[in-house]
């Protein structure tokens, strides 16, 4: 008995520029176990036809680890924003666990975040979270002209607070589930505050904390929030965001009447 | 073979625009919508389902809750000052904020998202519904500051027409939700109850509280659909007219003790 070829049916938004028309292209590859949806659009790669068997481009898309630690390769799959890298097939066509058959007659979409301009396919421009953690100055400021010395001691007990926000990976996927990420609000974002709570908590970043405090008071700013708590929801690294928020919106409020009264 | 040309990296971005820092008042008129929807808002909705509450006693109870409402010094003002400025405020900016955001719950189900959506959309029928019941109750027909004896009746009329009655529970619910929520959202934002904990426990309280003044109203509408069927309006003359003066007291000379006269302590 011939057996059928197991295949995997996807269907990729596309487009060739960043002002180009937005198309859909279905393709249909050789069906592997344990292959995630970095390999997938790997696969794309070594032969690029579409299910009608017509040549088209490679797919483009942003990776670099293939670990969930690079944060470059965030994408809308399945309508919903995840790691390419870290997202596998098997359990995105309905095997969550060992042993279970994937249902192959599902289709995966992908397609690029919806709220980042497209550069080309699956690659979008994420630099607004640059300019972000610019805005905040999420940095420890030690460049001098001389030699500085060693950084003051930090307890453990602040480290293990600071770590889980270190995790940011700036893939953005906090910013792209957000409700109130849009054109219209021009809001910061779940991990540019996470990042300013981890660089105030910091015993040399905080010397920057007050110039952080009055940057997320700005329009954009932490007040744009309206806690759907989404981020904390998808965030892949498992950031303390709402924590972050709560505790943020409080210093800039304190700030912001401690400013009133004293500047 | 380099399928495109690598664009050129424009000069403003496009898409969501960064943080402007050190620009514009948003975060003072945000904080205020904030502060403005439980100081005085929430203040005024409590106060007025506990005065409705008075509807259980009958007509006459809950006539002279609102006669002793408006008695109240500079009530005028205070009724503007307290309650329709600033809920005009934060009805009008609140819509403003629902109208700029972009819902996802049919992406992400999630609870917190659908919060996020119902206190938009309970906000926006509380909006509807106060607008309505501030022009019917206290903007047209008889003007019940001067004539609190109509209160009971006027609400019975009103409340007559099953339409308004499934309004009335609806928004009842509605508001009720929004303010119970709206508390909860305000220790979260201010930095009150930052820990997943905190803010679940405070859920549960503010939750219990919400039901709780929801059940107050719900109590008050039964009460004057169907506990007092076609009410009398009462006349309020019997009534004792107000605090009457306790008898001063005689202090006898040389005693520190008024009411153990003769006694130096
Ligand atoms: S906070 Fe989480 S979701 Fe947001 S950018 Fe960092 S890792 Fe990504
Ligand atoms: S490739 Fe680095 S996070 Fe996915």
């Amino acid at each position: 008995m011939a057996a059928v070829a197991k295949t995997i049916k996807v269907e990729i938004k596309r487009q060739s520029s960043p002002d180009a028309k937005a198309v859909t292209e279905s393709f249909e590859i050789p069906y592997r176990p344990n292959m995630n949806i970095t390999s997938l659009l790997g696969e794309i790669a070594l032969n690029p036809k579409t299910i009608t068997g017509a040549d088209t481009t490679p797919i483009t898309y942003d990776s670099n680890c293939l670990e969930e630690i690079c944060g470059s390769c965030a994408m809308l799959i399945n309508g919903k924003a995840m790691m390419a890298c870290s997202a596998l097939v098997d359990k995105l066509l309905g095997a969550h666990e060992h042993g279970q058959q994937p249902d192959l007659a599902k289709t995966i979409t992908l397609a690029p975040l919806s709220k980042f301009p497209v550069v080309r396919d699956l690659a979008v421009d994420r630099s607004v979270l640059f300019e972000n953690l610019k805005a905040v100055k999420a940095w420890v400021p030690i460049d001098g002209t001389y030699d500085l010395g060693a950084g003051p001691k930090q307890h453990p007990q602040i480290q293990e607070q600071r770590y889980p926000l270190s995790n940011c990976i700036s893939c953005t996927i906090c910013m792209e589930v957000c409700p109130q990420f849009n054109d219209a609000t021009g809001f910061v974002g779940a991990a540019t505050i996470a990042q300013a709570k981890l660089f105030n908590m910091d015993p040399a970043g905080s010397v920057l904390k007050e110039e952080r405090l009055r940057a997320l008071a700005g329009d954009g700013g932490i007040q744009e929030c309206g806690f759907a708590q989404n981020c904390v929801q998808a965030c892949p690294k498992g950031l303390p965001l709402t924590e972050a928020i709560s505790d943020m919106g409080r210093d800039v409020f304190v700030q912001q009447v401690k400013d009133f009264f004293t500047r | 073979m380099a399928a495109a040309a690598p664009p050129a990296l424009p000069t403003k971005l496009k898409g969501v625009q960064p943080l402007r820092t050190g620009e514009g008042h948003s975060f003072l008129w945000r904080r205020l919508h904030s502060l403005s929807g439980i100081i005085p808002i929430g203040a005024f909705l409590v106060e007025h389902i506990v005065s409705n509450f008075e509807t259980w006693n009958g007509p006459l109870a809950y006539a002279q809750q609102v006669k002793f409402l408006n008695s109240l010094p500079l009530v005028r003002i205070l009724e503007w000052a307290f309650i329709f400025i600033p809920l005009a405020f934060h009805a009008l900016y609140g819509v403003w904020i629902a109208f700029r955001g972009r819902a996802s719950v049919n992406v992400y189900p999630w609870a917190g998202n659908w919060g996020y959506v119902m206190q938009r959309v309970t906000g926006i029928i509380a909006l509807l519904y106060i607008g309505y019941h501030v022009w019917t109750q206290r903007f047209s027909g008889v003007s019940l500051p001067e004539n609190p004896a109509y209160a009971f009746h006027k609400v019975q009329v009103e409340l007559s027409n099953p339409w308004i009655l499934a309004v009335y529970v609806i928004a009842m619910i509605a508001t009720c939700w929004h303010f119970a929520y709206g508390i909860w959202l305000f220790a979260a934002k201010w930095g009150i109850t930052p820990g997943n904990e905190a803010r679940k426990k405070f859920g549960y309280v503010c939750a219990a509280g919400g039901t709780a003044l929801c059940f107050l109203g719900l109590i008050a509408i039964y009460s004057v659909v169907w506990k007092y069927p076609n009410a009398p309006i009462p006349s309020m003359a019997p009534q004792p007219a107000g605090i009457t003066e306790p008898a001063p007291v005689v202090v006898t000379p040389g005693t520190t003790n008024p009411s153990q006269p003769g006694q130096v302590q």
